[in-house]
């Protein structure tokens, strides 16, 4: 059951990539593509419930590794996913100008969008060092194209960038597994020598400089995937000039699924690496990306931007939970990958409204949104109201999940520090909330409650009812068994 | 592996960051692949990684010029991109980081400190021409040269890469300069120019 599960998940999106491009109607398409993504949901479903009730007896099959961790990530991919397969076609219904030719604009958008999506349901799946690299790489090209899909020419800067910098970056850390294979390659050569337990059962007899270098190359490599600062350049141009449906997979699911990696790597290196350098590159990649992001909370800038500069922040609170490695920061990890991928993919979709109704504010922050949508106003008001972390958000309860894992163990400059960054960063986002929400706004008329607006409101609906489900449980997760299970060994 | 072979492919790239002409990159950047490809086929003796990765560079020196070269063709630049620097200087920029690189890097157990000096330097190379030269074109044979150093490393470890690996690599390759030739002609036809330099609208 759980090899047809590990097959079907990529599998589905992949099919459903193929079937939308064999059909002429638009409406077609898109029934095809949710009906698709249905399937491929219910299939991470099924198999995020097998991997979570049985946290304890990891899974392997010939390509795969079902875990705590596999289903933690599984679940938020194909959340974000589901719920971008349901915005894509009210987002298509008034795309404008495309980088495609306007007949085949909608088919490209469903291939390149369900090839991306199998790849990134792929990655926690995957078994095999090398073969995550290969996912990563194959989402980059995918993700270009979406990214510069508008094709106007910010898009196609955004998408260039994009492109440029994670190809350059994966580069990098390709070296770095060419340089951990070569170390392991005598225990056993072939694929199977990159697997996860293979690496870490022979990473004992690693010498320590190479096993050091190729972790570090390894990091700096897909850091420049994550966005990560300071390798974080392309991030807010692509989150910002992508559709919103993909912003949401991008954000919520690409960035931290990415992470998955690099800290399956540490793991697996940790016994051939000297004292805590893998605790280090993920703290230090934290605090740079809170340092970097926060001052850019408290600017005035257009809706997505602010969006793009909120998943940086988040992406550094992650890794700051993974560097502080207690029970009590991986359970933090835990609520705020889900309270994260909830909560930005809710904003991205607000954008739909937004860029529908107001085309400028692809330039200007977002205004007076009670004035013109009250749907689409919560919606915003919610979602930057809990990626902020005001209670009863579950990411306030993440970050403190994080930071009392922080003084657990033992961190308490480098907690101090990123408390201070975050509030700060709550404040600056407060700050946009209010103003999005009552700011005044140069364009006062009311918004018609059409498809993009009742998108926005459905989703808040939904989301606002996961956020909460969240929060109710945050506190059972610290003694949770895939708690334990991820912070033992991934 | 002949230290001559090392030369070359290093001079193919040093060449990739001095010229003017975007055609003679193009063909400097694809003898590159084909001299690696014929290196993989020398050491042969059975080895299906070898033969894997010795078709995949033959194919990539050959396929992959023809691609760019006819994205060449329908982006004609209406004046030659002048660079901010001149080709010395260019060179000066992108030799400082790569020895660098390349000295400071520790042993890595390959079957001789040429090839990993090469390699090395090959991938820094790439990252560095993607990073200095403005044309869209150019910037794909940075990707081109960075993975070729990898391709060298590979071929001198003793173990060399998992055919399975190499094919990945050698698809998603074609893949992303597949997607950034599209990108190219889409840049050139906004732009009228496929000078990247030019898109710097977004900034904070």
């Amino acid at each position: 059951m759980t090899d047809l599960l590990a097959w079907l998940i990529p599998a589905l999106p992949l099919c459903t990539a193929v079937l939308t491009q064999v059909v002429r109607r638009t409406a077609t398409a898109d029934r095809i593509s949710v009906g698709g993504s249905l399937l491929t949901a219910a299939a991470a479903a099924a198999l995020c419930a097998r991997a979570l009730l049985e946290s304890a007896r990891p899974i392997t099959g010939s390509w795969y590794l079902v875990n705590g961790a596999t289903g933690v990530f599984i679940a938020v991919i194909a959340a974000v996913g589901l719920m971008s397969a349901f915005a894509a076609p009210v987002y298509l219904a008034h795309s404008g100008r495309s980088f495609f030719r306007a007949q085949r604009s909608r088919a490209w958008f469903y291939l390149a969008f369900h090839l991306f999506w199998a790849a990134v349901l792929a990655l926690p799946l995957s078994n095999n060092l090398a073969v995550s690299w290969l996912l990563v790489e194959s989402t980059t090209a995918a993700s270009a194209l979406l990214v510069g899909f508008t094709g106007r020419r910010s898009a196609l800067e955004a998408g260039w960038k994009y492109l440029v910098l994670t190809t350059c970056g994966l580069a990098i850390a390709m070296l770095g597994i060419l340089i951990l294979y070569v170390g392991v390659a005598p225990h056993g050569a072939g694929l199977h020598a990159l697997d996860w337990q293979h690496i870490h059962t022979h990473a004992a007899s690693l010498k320590t400089s190479s096993a050091t270098l190729a972790v570090i190359l390894i990091a700096v490599g897909f850091a420049a995937k994550i966005g990560w600062a300071p390798v974080h350049n392309w991030l807010p141009d692509a989150h910002s000039e992508a559709p919103p449906p993909v912003s949401a997979l991008l954000s919520a699911a690409l960035l931290p699924t990415v992470i998955l990696i690099v800290w399956r790597t540490v793991q697996a290196v940790a016994p051939a690496l000297s004292g805590e350098l893998g605790q280090t590159l993920f703290l230090g990649f934290g605090l740079a990306s809170l340092a970097v992001s926060v001052p850019f909370l408290w600017r005035p800038l257009p809706w997505k931007r602010l969006l793009a500069y909120s998943s940086l922040e988040h992406m550094g609170v992650i890794a700051l939970g993974i560097g502080f490695g207690s029970p009590l920061a991986i359970a933090g990890v835990i609520l705020h990958l889900a309270g994260h991928a909830l909560a930005k993919a809710l904003g991205f979709y607000a954008a739909v409204p937004l860029q529908r109704h107001q085309a400028e504010s692809a330039a200007e922050p977002a205004s007076g949104l009670m004035q013109k949508s009250h749907g689409v106003a919560i919606a915003a008001g919610l979602s930057l109201g809990a990626l902020s972390g005001l209670p009863p958000s579950p990411l306030f309860f993440s970050e403190l999940l994080i930071f009392l894992g922080g003084l657990q163990s033992g961190h308490l400059v480098v907690t101090a520090l990123a408390a201070t960054l975050v509030a700060c960063g709550f404040l600056g986002l407060m700050h946009a909330a209010i103003e999005a929400l009552a700011g005044e706004s140069e364009h006062e008329h009311r918004w018609q409650r059409g498809r993009s607006v009742r998108l926005a409101e459905r989703c808040a609906v939904a989301v606002g009812a996961g956020l909460l489900l969240l929060s109710a449980v945050a506190f059972l997760l610290p003694t949770w068994s895939v708690t334990g299970a991820m912070a033992g060994h991934l | 592996m002949n230290p001559a072979v090392i030369w070359i492919l290093l001079i193919c790239a040093l060449g990739a960051v001095v010229v003017r002409r975007r055609s003679v990159a193009i063909v400097l950047t694809g003898l590159q692949s084909l001299v690696l490809g014929a290196q993989a086929l020398s050491q042969l003796e059975g080895r299906t990684d070898l033969a894997v990765a010795a078709i995949l560079l033959i194919v990539k020196g050959l396929a992959l010029p023809v691609l760019l070269l006819a994205v060449m063709r329908r982006t004609r630049e209406p004046l030659p991109i002048r660079s901010d620097r001149h080709p010395v200087t260019r060179l000066a920029c992108v030799l400082v980081p790569v020895l660098a690189v390349t000295l400071l890097t520790p042993e890595l157990a390959l079957s001789s400190r040429g090839v990993q000096d090469g390699g090395i330097a090959l991938l820094t190379l790439g990252i560095a021409i993607a990073a200095v030269r403005r044309g869209a074109i150019f910037q794909v044979l940075g990707f081109l040269i960075a993975e070729n150093g990898l391709y060298l490393i590979a071929l001198g470890s003793s173990g060399g890469l998992p055919a399975l690996i190499e094919l990945g690599l050698g698809c998603d390759l074609i893949l992303v300069v597949a997607v950034a030739a599209a990108f190219g002609v889409r840049i050139h036809r906004e732009l009228g120019t496929a000078d990247t330099t030019l898109l710097s609208d977004l900034r904070d």
